[in-house]
């Protein structure tokens, strides 16, 4: 029977150019959301090729199919679920060993497979040679040499696929051999197994329960728990003989048969001169240099797309605000024409004059530098500090991005591992001051009241994520993971997949922020029209005036910095009449703003990439703990900051 | 030959590791099965870092920072934390 339609998987460890082969393979037609309810990011594409529409599902970069994290669970979950036509298992040659071990599992999901042995380009640089027919024979199933960056060995990969698919030729899969005690137990298990209905292979499930993972132990108790214990019980006989846990003994074990497949088929003669991506490596993570080197190389690169980002938000919106008079001699400037100016267009202004100047910069820059392999360098450098907040050094990456805009940042928190890291980690995230409240920061505090009081906000807003992180992650039960993690070599980005990335994450921002925003706006202008912002301001006054001593309108100010924060400051200018703040606000008024404003609320695109990422009610108790927060803080403040002056 | 933490190895120092702990000191026994710490020691395994697997330690970064390792011709970073539950046996 021929199909014309197929879908492959992706699979491989982290940094094999698992993307760029995606890329090469689906070009333009791909798909970035995330898996059902997870916040895992989940890319799919399609192809046509020989009449074939073929669908590309990019699963996540693993190293193992356990439960360590989401990635794996997700990953194991989909192919034997959704049961692929075919799996690319995508290896790095330069990195045979470890590559293999994953290899081996995937085996054991039994689905047909063949691999992109890719990097040989690397392998061969780093003295690596490898017979890839030898490595085929062994493992009984396809093997293609590939160099993903320059396409070579897709069109053959892809030709393969089909073969496969169409089953024209006939591959007996490796099916790795344990020591005679475990495969005589795992033949045990599996035969009970097989008299259930389950949804992954019956020796799979064998392996698994007497490596004691929990989410198959879970499901298999619902169904049969005399399966369960038996497992326990054999697992146990096990540890009594080799005197380690029978995973450790079965782990081992698996990777005693890559290491054996990688020696037979592979050569190595090092390079004897250390080559640069060595000596940049020895540098960067330096015990002394390498903290200099990355304070240079991060703030050099917020410094340009901050100058960048400001010059370009301000053409922008010159060109948009110049075309107000055109668009109010169509629509008039009535009611409906204040409406769709102020709301709807405002609202596209204020999106694209944040995403293009800041966010695409941002994106690339993120990606070129994680292509590079700079980014588990920082992580790595960093990790000693993010313990302090009871994070571990990947979490410094959405941290840093929190910088430009909270809401890559939250994005981000996707590479941590663990669902209670990644909201602790978006906490943390946001409560980093971003580029728009470094405007509000610098505009009115470093200009009015002085450039060390500016300075003396950042230093509280870093004391203060200390603090609440530390607090956090006190609080929030559950068990902390410690880093650990592969520092891939040093490469060249591969320009089209980091542009490819930085589009489609742009688009993915677009989406999620711009509806918000124009509503957001729609409603305040709403407001405006119909005179409703002096009645809240005026509620608010008893917080605003009596407790926090700022003047009744910032109230109104506040209100539209949910939106974007820095629309506290513009409307502040626009409310107050004058950009002149020093004239009608004291000292103590213009610290007290602008510490409120800076702490005491996600923006409405942060709330709402909150909601994707871990739920309404998460987001929600963010948002109303920060606004509380920053409420009960500027109070303080101000009566302190009373004393003082 | 003497066991000691994988973290307690000079920098350019190699050993062969014996195990991996769970939960504070040696801890060979407790936690065998899923609990406590499974998921840590699961998760250096599948790394590479398995029992009688050779591993040597690059360099260490400043202020009790993590380690980098080379294991299995590849090059990891483990916190501090984690490299004090991997005894190894080293020749001294």
């Amino acid at each position: 029977m021929t199909k014309n339609k197929f879908t492959i998987a992706l699979a491989g460890n982290a940094n094999v150019g698992k993307s760029v082969i995606f890329n090469q393979l689906t070009g333009l037609h791909q798909h970035i959301g995330n898996w059902p309810g997870k916040t895992v990011e989940k890319a799919e594409g399609t192809l046509h090729f020989k009449g074939y529409t073929i669908d590309v599902i990019d699963l996540p970069g693993i190293y193992s199919l356990s439960t360590f994290s989401l990635e794996e669970l997700i990953s194991r979950e989909y192919i034997a679920v959704e049961r692929p036509d075919l799996i690319i298992n995508i290896v790095d040659a330069s990195l045979l060993e470890r590559n293999l071990f994953f290899t081996l599992q995937l085996l054991e999901l039994e689905t047909p497979m063949i691999m992109a042995l890719n990097q040989m380009d690397m392998a061969k640089r780093k003295g690596t040679k490898i017979d890839h027919e030898k490595l085929e024979k062994l493992l009984g199933i396809p093997v293609i040499p590939t160099v993903a960056v320059s396409g070579t060995g897709i069109y053959e990969l892809l030709e393969k696929a089909i073969e496969i698919t169409e089953k024209r030729v006939d591959m007996k899969p490796l099916k790795a051999q344990y020591g005679k005690e475990i495969e005589e137990r795992i033949k045990k298990i599996s035969n009970l197994v097989e008299k259930i209905q389950f949804k992954y292979p019956a020796r799979w499930v064998a392996m698994k329960l007497l490596e004691g993972d929990k989410e198959v132990e879970n499901e298999i108790l619902e169904i049969n728990s005399e399966i369960v214990a038996t497992a326990k019980k054999l697992a146990g006989e096990i540890e009594e003989i080799h005197g380690h846990s029978c995973s450790t003994v079965i782990t081992s074990e698996r990777y005693e048969v890559a290491s054996r497949i990688a020696r037979e088929v592979q050569e190595i003669t090092p390079p004897i001169k250390p080559p640069m991506r060595e000596r940049i490596h020895a540098l960067t993570t330096h015990r002394i240099l390498g903290y200099p080197i990355m304070a240079i190389s991060l703030l050099s690169i917020f410094f340009s797309i901050f100058t960048f980002g400001d010059y370009t938000s301000g053409l922008l919106s010159d060109v948009f605000y110049g075309l107000e008079p055109i668009f109010e001699g169509i629509f008039g400037a009535g009611i409906a024409g204040k409406l769709v100016w102020g709301g709807v267009i405002e609202g596209i202004i204020g999106g694209a004059t944040v995403a293009l100047p800041y966010i695409l910069p941002f994106y690339f820059i993120l990606y070129f530098l994680e292509d590079s392999g700079y980014l588990s360098r920082i992580a790595f450098l960093m990790d000693n500090l993010m313990h302090k907040i009871g994070l571990h050094g990947k979490a410094f990456i959405p941290v840093m991005l929190g910088f430009g805009c909270n809401v890559p940042g939250c994005l981000g928190c996707r590479i941590m591992e663990t669902t209670r890291e990644r909201l602790l980690t978006a906490f943390v995230v946001t409560l980093v001051p971003c580029a728009a409240t470094t405007v509000i920061i610098l505009g009115l505090v470093g200009r009015f009241v002085g450039v060390q009081w500016a300075l003396a906000l950042y230093v509280v807003d870093l004391l203060i994520i200390f603090v609440l992180g530390r607090i956090a992650f006190k609080t929030l039960p559950g068990e902390p993971t410690a880093l650990i993690m592969e520092m891939s070599d040093y490469r060249v980005p591969h320009m089209k997949t980091v542009l490819k990335q930085t589009w489609f994450r742009l688009m993915e921002f677009i989406k999620m922020a711009f509806p918000l925003i124009i509503v957001g706006s729609l409603v305040i202008k709403l407001a405006e029209v119909i005179n409703l912002l002096e009645p809240i301001a005026n509620i608010l006054s008893p917080v605003t005036v009596t407790w926090l001593g700022l003047p009744v309108i910032t109230g109104i100010t506040l209100i539209f910095g949910v939106i974007r924060k820095e629309l506290t400051l513009i409307m502040l200018a626009t409310l107050l009449g004058t950009t002149n703040f020093a004239q009608v606000m004291t000292t103590v008024q213009m610290i007290v703003f602008t510490l409120v404003a800076m702490l005491y609320i996600p923006c409405i695109a942060t709330i709402a990439t909150l909601v994707k990422e871990f739920g309404w009610k998460k987001a929600l108790f963010i948002t109303l703990f920060e606004i509380v927060f920053a409420i009960i803080l500027g109070g303080i403040a101000f009566r302190l900051l009373m004393l003082a002056y | 030959m003497m066991e000691l933490r994988l973290s307690d190895l000079r920098d350019g120092e190699s050993g062969i590791i014996n195990s991996v702990g769970v939960g504070r000191g040696r801890g060979r026994g407790d936690g065998r099965r899923a609990g406590r710490g499974w998921g840590f020691r699961k998760r250096l395994e599948d790394m590479g870092l398995t029992p009688g697997t050779k591993v040597t330690v690059v360099k260490s970064a400043p202020f009790n920072g993590p380690l980098e390792v080379y294991v299995r011709g590849s090059r990891l970073a483990i916190g501090r934390g984690m490299a004090e539950r991997i005894f190894v046996e080293v020749k001294r």
